[in-house]
C-alpha cells in the first residue's frame, strides 16, 4: 500500500469541498473494497476522506410512500430491515447473497454501489489493462474470461460488476441522490453505473467530489413479489457467475408489469429492458419467460470461457419468473 | 473380521489418557479462542522484518540487479542478492535446483531474487520497489507436453525431462476383449494452509543462528540452511514454531534461509512472513496431470491389461517431483489384481510454479483416472461398478505390478463391500426443502426444479512413509522424573504437529506404556535427532514407534529396579503411577524413582524398502492403507449446481489411537477432496497465477461439506506398532473420483476434468429419461432423474 493522508470531514459539505480540491483524494466509508484494492495498489490515493459518519445511518420512508435508505446504513442492517424485507424481498436476499456477515457488518450503502468492476488483470498491476492504463490494452480479452462479461462488453474492456446489492437496486428502480462541488442531484440507478466503452477506466457517471447521501427506492406494490437468485461455485462467499433480481406483477396469468436485471454479466448491473418490454401483457408461462430471456440475451458476445453464461442467464430467468409467477398469483 | 492380535501389553488400563481415547489437543481451545501463538505471531524486542524481491516474469535472463537505491533509504538494513549466499547457492530436498536467490536467469513467476531487512515492514516493501532487476524476458514453457518435445528451450541443464519412471509387468502384448480408454485432467490444487509462510531468525552473537519457524520437517530445514549458510549444522538451530496447517506445502523451504541470511547480515533478529499472495508464489502446489489409461478385460469382468501414460508439470524446480513420480507410477492401477502392465510415469520441468508434496502425494492424480476407468468399463460390461471391482479387489500375497508382494492387510473387498451396506441418506421431496439441503444452498439458487441425484463409488491406496529406499526414522528421548511429588514423563521428539493431532498421539502413546497420565510433549526442535518429515501420513507410526520403544525402554530400567529392590519375579507393570505385579499394588514409582531420572533415547526405523528396477519392479513401499468412498450428490443440471448430500467411507487403520482425530483426519481429507472435485484450482495463464487469493481460489465452506457417515476397520499391520496404518492421506485419495462418478450417474456427462465447476455442467441437453444411462444394479434404482422417482 502506498502512503496517504487519512482525512475525517466533520459534514457532508466538507468532505465534498475537500475532495473537490485534492485530484487523488478517495471518500472512504466501509472500506472493504477500496482497501483491498489499495493493498494491491490498484487504487492509489494519496488522501482518504472518511466519510462513514457524514450521511445517515437510518431507513426512513418518503412522503410519496417510498423508502429512502441513508448511504451510511451498513449491508447488514439493510437486509434485516423490515420494510426491505417485506417490500422489496429482492434487495435484502441479495445483501445476504454478497460476502460475509463481517463484511456486510462493515460495507455501507453507498459504497457497495460504488464497488469497482471485478477482473483479475486490473487487480494484477504487473498485466496490461484499460482500465489502470487507458491504452494499454486489455488482457482479459484473450486471457482467462470464465467470470467476464457477455452483454454491453467493449474491445477496450469485458470486466463484470461485483455488486449483488446494485443488481437487486437496478431491478427496483432506485434513485441514487448524490451531493457533489455542483450542489445535489438524484440520478436513476440505471444511469448511474457505465458500460465501459471507450473510457473503460470509469466505473459509474458521478464526477470527482460527488458523494452518493442517500438511495430512494419507489412505492411500488408489486416489488414485495420480488426475488433474488445467485448461481456461484460454492455454497457462500463467492462473486456471482450469474445472477437475477426480478419483480414481477401478475394478474389473470397475464404480466402485468415486471422487472428484471442480471448480475455478473456486464460492466454494469443489466437492466434487461427487453425482456420486460416482450413480457408486458403476455401469458406469464415458461415459454414465454424463456423467450423474453432470449430475446434479451441475443446480443449477448461471449468470450472464449464464458459462452456458459447464456444458458445459465436464460435459466435463472427463466427459474426465478417462473417462482415469482407461482407465488404472486 | 480376521485380526491380527498385537502384541499383549504388560501395563496399563487404568492410565486414562492412553491410546484408543478420543484425548482433546491441548491447542484446541487457545486456537479456537484466538489465543495459541502461530509461527507468524512471532515477536521480539529489536526484530527487523524482512522481505522479498520476486520474479514478475515465469521466464527470463537477469542481466543485472542493482540496489543501491533501496540501500539507501532511511529504515533499510540490508539488501541481499545470490552473491550474498555464504555458502551452497541451491536448495532442494531431492534435487539441489533451485536458486537461494536467483542469479542469470529466473524459471517461475514468484522466484526470489532479492532480499531487504529493515525496521519496519512498510519500510521493507517500499525498498524492494527501489530494487531494480534489469530483465531479459523469455518466452516461458507453460506446458508439460511441449517441454517434452526435441525444440523447447531447455530449462535446467539436465534437460527438461526431471523424472521418468516405467512399470513394466507382464506381457506387453495381452489382448483383451473388452477395451475402454480414457483421457483425464487434474488442475493444480494449491494445499491452502491458513497459515503462511512465516518464522523468526536470532542470531546468537557467534556465528550462529536460532530460527523459530513453521514447517513440517526441521531436520532438512537444518541441513538446507547450513549449506547454503556454509555453517555447521549445530550452528543452525531450528525450533517448531506454531503451524497454521501444512499439507505437503512446507516440506519444502521458503523463507528459512532467507531470514537466517538476514538475521546474520544485521546482527539483529529478524522476521518474515509471507502474505496471502506471496504464499501462493512461495510454496509449491499439487501436480497437475494429463493421463491417458486403456484397460482391457475379459467379457466376465476380470482385468486383461492396463496401460497409462501419465504426464506431469513439475514446474520450474524439482521439489519432491521425482517421488510423485514415482508414486503416480506405482498406484497407477489402483488396488486391483491387473496380471499385464504398462506405464509411463513423466514428470517435465516448466515454468508454471513449483510443484511438490500435497496431501496423497501421485496417488490423488492417478486416482481419479483409474476410478473412472473403472466405471467406464463396468458401464461396457453391464456390470455393477462396485461389482467390478470387487472382481478386480487386490489381495494379500498377490503381486502390485510394480512386483511387490502386498502385505496383510489389504482389505480392499472388505471396505468395498463395507461401504456399499452403509444405509443411504434418505431423499426428500426436491421442491420446498430448506435451501441449504439444496444445490447452491443459501444463494436462493435452486428451489428444487431439474434436481438429479447421482451415486458414485471409488477406492483407492497409498503408501505410508518414505519409500524406494529412502532411510526413513524417527528419534524419541523419553524421560520419567518425579516432579513435585508426581512421576512425569516428558517427551522429546523433532517431529513437527502441523495441526494432525501427533501432540496427542505421543502422549496416548507414553501413558499407555509407562502408566504415567502426566505426560508433557515438549517443544519439537533440532536438539534431538532427526523426526523425519510430518508427511506421507507417516508420524504415527514412525515417530509413535520411536516414543513407544523409548518408553519400553525406559519401562524395562524400571522394573530392573523393582526386581533389585524387592525381587519380584512375577510379570511386572505399570498402572496409574504404580507398580503393580499380579494384580497387587507393590510400590508408587515414585518410591522407585526417588529424585532419579530415567532417560532413553531410540532411533526407529522401519523396514527398508529399495528403489525400482528399470522395469519399475520392486519393494519400494513399506505399508499401504486404503480407503472407499461413496459420494451421493444432487446436480442442478440448469444452473450448474451440485451439492455433495453424504459422502461414506470405509477405512482400514489398522488401530485407532484417538477416535476424534480419527474422525478430523477423515472429514478434513474427505473436504480437501472434496475441494479437487468441485472447486480448487491454480489458474495459471502463460506461467503466470491468476487466482492468488482465497477471494478467488476458492476452497469448501463449512456449507458446501456434507455430512460424512464413517466405518473404520482395525485390521493389524503386524510390523506396525499397534498394528496402526496411517491416516492422514487415504480420505483425500478415493473422495474425488467418488464424487466424479456420482455427478457422471447424475447428468450422463464424460467429465474427465477436475474441478469440475458449474460452465461443465450447464448446458446438458434435456436428455428423455430412457436415454439416461441405468445401471443394472438394483443399487440405483430410485436415483437418477427427478421425474422418475416421482412416476413411482
Amino acid at each position: 500500500m502506498r502512503p496517504y493522508k487519512y482525512v475525517r470531514a466533520q459534514d457532508v459539505d466538507g468532505a465534498v469541498a475537500t475532495l473537490a480540491e485534492a485530484p487523488n483524494a478517495a471518500f472512504l466509508a466501509g472500506g472493504t473494497n477500496l482497501v483491498d484494492l489499495m493493498k494491491l495498489e490498484v487504487m492509489t490515493p494519496d488522501m482518504l476522506v472518511d466519510v462513514r459518519r457524514l450521511t445517515s445511518d437510518r431507513v426512513e420512508g418518503l412522503d410519496d410512500g417510498g423508502l429512502r435508505i441513508g448511504a451510511a446504513v451498513p449491508n447488514s442492517v439493510l437486509a434485516a430491515d423490515h420494510k426491505i424485507r417485506s417490500r422489496y424481498p429482492a434487495l435484502s436476499q441479495a445483501l445476504l447473497a454478497g460476502a460475509s456477515g463481517q463484511l456486510r457488518n462493515l460495507a455501507t450503502t453507498g459504497g457497495n454501489l460504488l464497488q469497482h468492476t471485478r477482473c483479475v488483470y486490473w487487480q494484477d498491476v504487473t498485466t496490461p489493462c484499460n482500465k489502470r492504463e487507458p491504452g494499454s490494452g486489455c488482457s482479459a480479452i484473450e486471457g482467462h474470461n470464465k467470470n467476464h462479461a457477455i452483454l454491453g462488453a467493449s474491445e477496450h474492456c469485458v470486466a463484470t460488476h461485483p455488486s449483488d446489492m446494485a443488481v437487486a437496486m437496478a431491478a427496483l428502480d432506485a434513485f441514487i441522490n448524490v451531493q457533489g462541488p455542483e450542489g445535489e442531484r438524484r440520478i436513476p440507478i440505471e444511469e448511474l453505473h457505465r458500460l465501459p466503452g471507450d473510457e473503460p477506466q470509469r466505473d459509474t457517471t458521478l464526477q470527482h467530489g460527488e458523494l452518493i447521501t442517500s438511495v430512494d427506492l419507489p412505492p411500488v406494490e408489486f416489488f414485495s413479489n420480488s426475488k433474488y437468485r445467485k448461481v456461484r461455485e460454492r455454497a457462500s462467499y463467492a462473486f456471482a457467475l450469474v445472477s437475477v433480481a426480478a419483480a414481477l406483477d401478475i394478474e389473470d396469468g397475464i404480466v402485468g408489469d415486471v422487472r428484471i436485471a442480471l448480475g455478473g454479466v456486464a460492466h454494469k448491473p443489466w437492466r434487461a429492458t427487453k425482456a420486460e418490454e416482450a413480457l408486458r401483457g403476455e401469458p406469464a408461462s415458461e415459454a414465454n419467460f424463456r423467450a423474453a430471456a432470449d430475446i434479451e440475451l441475443e446480443d449477448a458476445q461471449p468470450l472464449r470461457d464464458n459462452a456458459f453464461k447464456v444458458p445459465l442467464a436464460r435459466n435463472v430467468i427463466t427459474r426465478t419468473l417462473l417462482d415469482l409467477s407461482e407465488e404472486g398469483r | 473380521m480376521t485380526t491380527t492380535p498385537t502384541r499383549t501389553r504388560p501395563s496399563a488400563s487404568r492410565t486414562r489418557g492412553g491410546i484408543g481415547e478420543s484425548v482433546g489437543r491441548p491447542d484446541g481451545v487457545p486456537k479456537v479462542k484466538g489465543e495459541f501463538e502461530y509461527s507468524s505471531d512471532l515477536h521480539v524486542e529489536g526484530m527487523l522484518w524482512g522481505a522479498t524481491l520476486r520474479s514478475p516474469h515465469p521466464h527470463a535472463n537477469i542481466r543485472s540487479i542493482y540496489t543501491s537505491d533501496a540501500e539507501a533509504m532511511a529504515g533499510v538494513f540490508a539488501v541481499l542478492t545470490h552473491e550474498d549466499v555464504p555458502g551452497r547457492k541451491v536448495y532442494g530436498m531431492e534435487i539441489p535446483d533451485q536458486p537461494v536467490l536467483a542469479w542469470e536467469k529466473v524459471r517461475y513467476q514468484g522466484e526470489a531474487v532479492a532480499l531487504v531487512a529493515a525496521d519496519h515492514p512498510e519500510t521493507a516493501r517500499l525498498a524492494l520497489g527501489k530494487i531494480r532487476v534489469d530483465y531479459e524476458v523469455l518466452e516461458p514453457v507453460t506446458d508439460a507436453e511441449t517441454a517434452m518435445s526435441e525444440d523447447a528451450p531447455k530449462l535446467h541443464l539436465s534437460g527438461n525431462e526431471l523424472r521418468r519412471v516405467d512399470v513394466r509387468h507382464g506381457d506387453p502384448e495381452a489382448a483383451a476383449e473388452v477395451v475402454v480408454e480414457g483421457e483425464y485432467e487434474v488442475g493444480m490444487q494449491d494445499q491452502a494452509f491458513l497459515g503462511p509462510e512465516s518464522g523468526l531468525a536470532i542470531p546468537d552473537g557467534e556465528g550462529g543462528v536460532d530460527l523459530y519457524i513453521s514447517t513440517q520437517w526441521l531436520h532438512v530445514d537444518q541441513d538446507q540452511v547450513a549449506e547454503s549458510l556454509d555453517l555447521p549444522p549445530e550452528m543452525v538451530r531450528l525450533t517448531l514454531s506454531g503451524v497454521g496447517g501444512a499439507f505437503g506445502g512446507r516440506e519444502d523451504l521458503s523463507m528459512q534461509i532467507h531470514a537466517c541470511m538476514l538475521a546474520l547480515h544485521t546482527s539483529r533478529p529478524v522476521k518474515m512472513v509471507y502474505g496471502r499472495e506471496e504464499s501462493f508464489h512461495g510454496h509449491v502446489h499439487r501436480h497437475p496431470a494429463k493421463m491417458r489409461y486403456e484397460h482391457g478385460a475379459t467379457r466376465d469382468g476380470k482385468l486383461t491389461y492396463v496401460k497409462a501414460n501419465l504426464i506431469f508439470d513439475g514446474g520450474a524446480y524439482a521439489s519432491s517431483s521425482n517421488a510423485v513420480c514415482l508414486n503416480a507410477a506405482t498406484f497407477a492401477c489402483g488396488p486391483y489384481d491387473v496380471p499385464n502392465a504398462r506405464i509411463e510415469s513423466h514428470m517435465l520441468y516448466t515454468n508454471n510454479p513449483p510443484c511438490g508434496a500435497m496431501r496423497g502425494f501421485g496417488a490423488v492424480q492417478v486416482c481419479f483416472a483409474h476410478e473412472a476407468q473403472m466405471d467406464k468399463l463396468a458401464e461396457k460390461l453391464g456390470m455393477d461398478p462396485v461389482d467390478l471391482r470387487l472382481k478386480n479387489a487386490i489381495e494379500p500375497g498377490m503381486k502390485f505390478p510394480f512386483g511387490q508382494e502386498v502385505p496383510y492387510p489389504a482389505p480392499v473387498r472388505e471396505i468395498l463391500g463395507r461401504v456399499r451396506e452403509i444405509p443411504m441418506p434418505d431423499e426428500q421431496e426436491a421442491m420446498g426443502r430448506d435451501l441449504r439441503e439444496l444445490p447452491g444452498g443459501v444463494s436462493n439458487t435452486t428451489h428444487g426444479e431439474g434436481v438429479r441425484r447421482g451415486v458414485g463409488y471409488a477406492v483407492g491406496f497409498k503408501n505410508i512413509g518414505f519409500s524406494a529406499g529412502f532411510d526413513d526414522y524417527s528419534t524419541a528421548r523419553i524421560s520419567l522424573s518425579i516432579e513435585d511429588g508426581e512421576p512425569v514423563v516428558r517427551v522429546y521428539t523433532a517431529a513437527a504437529e502441523v495441526g494432525q493431532g501427533l501432540v496427542m498421539v505421543q502422549a496416548q502413546i507414553a501413558r499407555t506404556e509407562l502408566g504415567v497420565e502426566n505426560v508433557v510433549v515438549e517443544a519439537a526442535d533440532t536438539r534431538t535427532g532427526s523426526a523425519g518429515s510430518t508427511s506421507a501420513s507417516r508420524q504415527s507410526y514412525v515417530t509413535g514407534a520411536a516414543v513407544k520403544e523409548a518408553c519400553e525402554k525406559v519401562r524395562e530400567r524400571i522394573f530392573e529396579l523393582v526386581r533389585d529392590e524387592f525381587g519380584e519375579s512375577d510379570e511386572l507393570a505399570i498402572e496409574d503411577g504404580n507398580i503393580i505385579s499380579d494384580g497387587r499394588e507393590i510400590a508408587p514409582l515414585m518410591e522407585i524413582l526417588d529424585d532419579g531420572e530415567i532417560s532413553e533415547i531410540v532411533e526407529f526405523h522401519h523396514r527398508a524398502t529399495h528403489p525400482l528396477d528399470e522395469n519399475g519392479q520392486g519393494d519400494a513401499h513399506f505399508q499401504f492403507a486404503f480407503a472407499a468412498h461413496r459420494a451421493v450428490v444432487e446436480v442442478d443440471v440448469e444452473l450448474g449446481l451440485v451439492r455433495v448430500v453424504e459422502i461414506a467411507t470405509t477405512q482400514d487403520v489398522g488401530k485407532v489411537i484417538n477416535p476424534k482425530a480419527l474422525e478430523g483426519q477423515i472429514e478434513g481429507g474427505i473436504a480437501q477432496g472434496l475441494g479437487l472435485a468441485l472447486m480448487e484450482e491454480i489458474r495459471i495463464q502463460d506461467g503466470e497465477i491468476q487466482n492468488a487469493s482465497f477471494t478467488d481460489y476458492l476452497i469448501p465452506t463449512i456449507l458446501d461439506m456434507p455430512p460424512v457417515k464413517m466405518e473404520i476397520l482395525e485390521l493389524a499391520d503386524p510390523e506396525a506398532p499397534y498394528g496402526l496404518k496411517g491416516v492422514g492421506e487415504p480420505p483425500t485419495i478415493a473422495s474425488t473420483p467418488a464424487i466424479v462418478a456420482a455427478l457422471r450417474n447424475a447428468t450422463a456427462m464424460e467429465l474427465g476434468r477436475i474441478p469440475v465447476r458449474p460452465e461443465h455442467i450447464i448446458g446438458i441437453p434435456k436428455k428423455p429419461p430412457d436415454e439416461l444411462p441405468q445401471p443394472e444394479s438394483s443399487r440405483y434404482s430410485g436415483i437418477g432423474r427427478l421425474e422418475d422417482r416421482r412416476e413411482t
